[in-house]
């Protein structure tokens, strides 16, 4: 739709939106927020700029944090975009839903609402905190199902690339410790695809085309059952802490390995001695609960979720007889640990059929979506 | 993913057309039961068994192997958390066996029946046993036995202590234990295992068990109404037809079988978040010791507290998807907020988990039911014993997300199915 927009560059005779553009993914759990900073602006636009959209645009270019949980992933910036004929960077920023309230706040005290523009927003936040963005902040939020919008974001940033490299890559050698390396990849011929978002919790779609998917099965041992669990199991606060202990500890200290019931593999059916048969089998030991260490059972947890979530996704491979599984959302944000292990597991439990693919934007496709579907509607006009 | 298709081809039974039959010994025994009318006219009484054709059928075995085991006859299935003992105790024992009975022997027989208990953690489920049945021309009692697998070291003194290898007896055993205690089973208590695949056992004792129970009380159950926890009932189910079944059994890990016919049967699938995740994290998160202690706290939660539900996500439900407000997001999705761990409780938490477990092995059983193109889902393993609450969970989400397709099953003898199957290896080799 927009890419007919992006040869006619400076052609206004399309009504492009009023400015700010923004796409909005409020989750479970994170907030994401994906903001198109406009870089060809001509002198008289900037003359004419509204005193409260220009503070916004600076402020939020001028940092790479907000308040004290809001997060800008600079690295992730793509920089001189062309959308709806403007010229500008794709800014990704994300902060805890929990930080909603003050985040509305914040719309109202910078007049937003002044600003007239369509603010489109994705994930069960936009329906859940409707009310709270029209009565706290006057803002009408303009509201898209989440699974539309990260299927329309994945594709689009795919098309676009990575400021000149890919968006999506592979692991090969995946079960190989020494020789697994991160290769690119393009998403051509896309479909069909198991997309495999993992956010707070998990849902898996089989997208056969841009407008063609459904929704397979999803599993509510996710993101957020990661989190919840170390933290209650390690004291820890943040993912950040978590995935720091996970990388230190010893998963087999905690859970029951089919070497510890069979005594080596269980041949028959193809189970390795190394396989997980009972996880945090060990655990109802106390002898074993006191040996192990709180890096153990981050890392276990770390394991077991994301072991089901492969083992979950692999059957829906299967049985949707597809061959391409590609895993978002931002469990795997900076978490090499399981990236690797889901592309271990695709490939192994396989023999090789399928494989894992993954994305640099991870979980902010929802956010482009968004993005996306409010410089479609102004097409309309 | 490779199935494992596993096929008992010396099992060529064409002249069988009952779906589940006990095998029975020919009666031609050597002398051993030349004075034993009572034998005779309990074999020709009409038995709990489906008799049918399965003479016929098993004739071509046993003229292979004519004699019958000697005593004691016990099936032992070695699992990742318990051993699973099934004793068979002979009513029918006339004055002359009783009198060339060797002490040892004797003296075991005692051990067993007149205890309910066995040490500091040795069980026997009483309520269990089944009596008056017929093995192999002999009539008695079947009793079932469990103890922790981190106990056997002692099982195994104890049967060196009996000179239970003299008795020169075969010990049928399955489980992965069969295997990893193979040798100390040798060397420290001087026994042989006849080692046996575990789901082979499995798939052999459901379909023996069931068979044998269809004039008692019923194995089989189903819950009714198992969305109303007011009206939600247990009911009696014949499994007759038993073909096909998803047999989902959760020990330790979990098997997902697809059972086509009695000797034909494939893995389908497994998850390690089983019985042992479940006693293993409520030990962690609450301090408890027991699988019991562990269930006496999640009756007592309330997991909505610890889990992120849809409605906490969407402020309701999430309709273009089918997702009520209730359903689960995210499994301990609110333990993230260091406000809302101060907040719950250990029941809570207890509740939580065993919420979480039974939901995912429910889903995944559901998408193999699926896939499979199976309606009837029979859930077995010790997980489920005095478990109330998992079972209706399943049998709840069953029904309600595949909107009436699938059924859930259940058996009495829960976790004891291997170690049958294993005795029935005993008494009818394959």
């Amino acid at each position: 739709i927009c890419s007919v927009l992006f040869k006619s560059k400076v052609n206004y005779a399309f009504s492009s939106p009023a400015f700010p553009w923004f796409g909005m993914d409020i989750g479970g759990t994170l907030v994401k927020l994906v903001y198109f900073e406009p870089v060809d602006i001509t002198a008289e636009e900037e003359q004419e700029e509204v005193e409260n959209l220009k503070s916004i645009r600076r402020y939020l270019t001028s940092n790479v944090a907000y308040g004290k949980t809001g997060v800008r992933d600079v690295h992730l910036e793509l920089r001189n975009l062309t959308m709806c004929g403007r010229t500008g960077n794709l800014h990704f920023i994300r902060f805890p839903t929990q930080a909603m309230p003050r985040f509305i706040q914040m719309g109202r005290d910078k007049n937003f609402s002044s600003l007239h523009t369509t603010l489109c927003a994705t994930g069960g936040g936009a329906y859940k905190f409707e009310n709270d963005f029209r009565t706290m902040a006057d803002l009408e939020l303009l509201k898209l199902d989440e699974l539309d919008c990260l299927i329309r974001g994945l594709l689009f940033i795919d098309r676009v690339g990575f400021n000149g490299h890919p968006e999506c890559y592979y692991f090969q050698n995946p079960s190989d410790p020494h020789s697994c390396v991160k290769k690119p990849c393009n998403l051509d011929n896309p479909f069909p695809m198991l997309l495999v978002n993992i956010g707070s919790g998990v849902s898996i779609l089989a997208v056969y085309s841009e407008n063609d998917y459904k929704r397979v099965t999803g599993t509510s041992l996710g993101g957020g059952t990661f989190l919840g669990l170390c933290c209650l199991l390690t004291g820890c606060e943040t993912f950040e802490e978590a995935l720091e202990m996970a990388s230190k500890g010893d998963s087999t200290n905690v859970d029951k390995l089919v070497k510890d019931i069979y005594g080596g593999d269980y041949e028959r059916f193809g189970l390795q001695g190394s396989a997980v048969a009972s996880s945090f089998g060990h655990m109802m030991c106390k002898e074993k609960r006191d040996s192990i260490s709180k890096e153990d059972l981050a890392r276990a947890t770390l394991i077991t979720i994301t072991n089901n979530i492969g083992s979950i996704a692999r059957m829906c491979a299967l049985n949707e007889k597809i061959e391409r599984v590609v895993f978002v959302g931002n469990f795997l944000r900076i978490n090499t640990l399981s990236t690797k292990l889901l592309a271990y597991a695709m490939d192994f439990w396989s023999k090789g059929q399928l494989r894992a693919l993954f994305l640099e934007h991870e979980g902010y496709f929802g956010a482009v979506g968004a993005l996306m579907e409010l410089l479609k509607t102004s097409e309309d006009l | 993913m490779a199935f494992n298709c596993h096929q008992r081809d010396d099992d060529i039974d064409e002249e069988d057309e009952t779906p589940s039959k006990l095998p029975r010994c020919k009666k031609e025994m050597p002398g051993y039961f030349d004075n034993e009318p009572q034998n005779e006219a309990a074999a020709g009484r009409a038995t709990p068994e489906r008799l049918a054709s399965n003479s016929t059928a098993r004739h071509r075995k046993d003229s292979v192997k004519k004699t019958r085991p000697p005593f004691p006859w016990f099936g032992m299935d070695i699992g990742g958390t318990l051993v699973k003992l099934v004793y068979f105790e002979p009513k029918d024992i006339t004055a002359e066996e009783e009198q060339e009975e060797v002490e040892n022997l004797k003296s075991i027989r005692r051990f067993l029946t007149s205890n309910t208990a066995y040490g500091t953690t040795g069980i026997r489920d009483v309520h269990l046993e089944l009596q008056d049945l017929t093995l192999c021309g002999r009539t008695g009692n079947l009793h079932f036995i469990r103890f922790p697998t981190h106990d056997l070291p002692a099982f195994l003194q104890m049967g060196r202590n009996k000179h239970f290898s003299s008795l020169h007896t075969t010990l049928c055993a399955t489980g992965g234990g069969a295997f990893k205690f193979e040798s100390d089973f040798r060397t420290m208590a001087d026994l042989e295992l006849h080692k046996l695949d575990e789901l082979d056992c499995l798939v052999r004792g459901v379909l023996y068990i069931d068979s044998v129970m269809s004039s008692g009380p019923l194995e089989c159950y189903y819950f009714e109404d198992p969305t109303d926890p007011d009206h939600c009932a247990q009911k009696p189910y014949t499994l007759e037809n038993p073909y096909p079944m998803l047999l989902v059994n959760i020990g330790s890990g979990v098997s997902i079988l697809a059972v086509y016919s009695e000797n034909n049967y494939k893995r389908v699938t497994g998850t390690s978040l089983g019985g042992g995740t479940f006693l293993g994290l409520c030990c962690l998160l609450t301090g408890c010791s027991t699988f019991e202690e562990a269930l006496e706290m999640a009756s007592q939660g309330e997991s909505t507290r610890v889990d992120k539900l849809v409605r906490d996500i969407y402020g309701g439900d999430y309709e273009r998807f089918g997702l009520p407000g209730w359903a689960v997001a995210s499994s301990f999705g609110n333990m993230m907020s260091k406000e809302k761990r101060e907040s719950v409780s250990k029941e809570d938490l207890a509740r939580a988990t065993l919420v979480t477990i039974t939901n995912n092995i429910g889903s995944i059983t559901r998408m193999c039911a699926l896939n499979e193109n199976i309606e009837r889902v029979v859930f077995v393993g010790n997980f489920l014993r005095v478990n109330t609450l998992s079972m209706k969970l399943l049998a709840y989400a069953m029904d309600y997300w595949s909107k009436g397709q699938l059924k859930a099953l259940f058996l009495r003898h829960e976790g004891y199915f291997g170690a049958v199957g294993a005795l029935l290896e005993l008494l009818h080799p394959s």
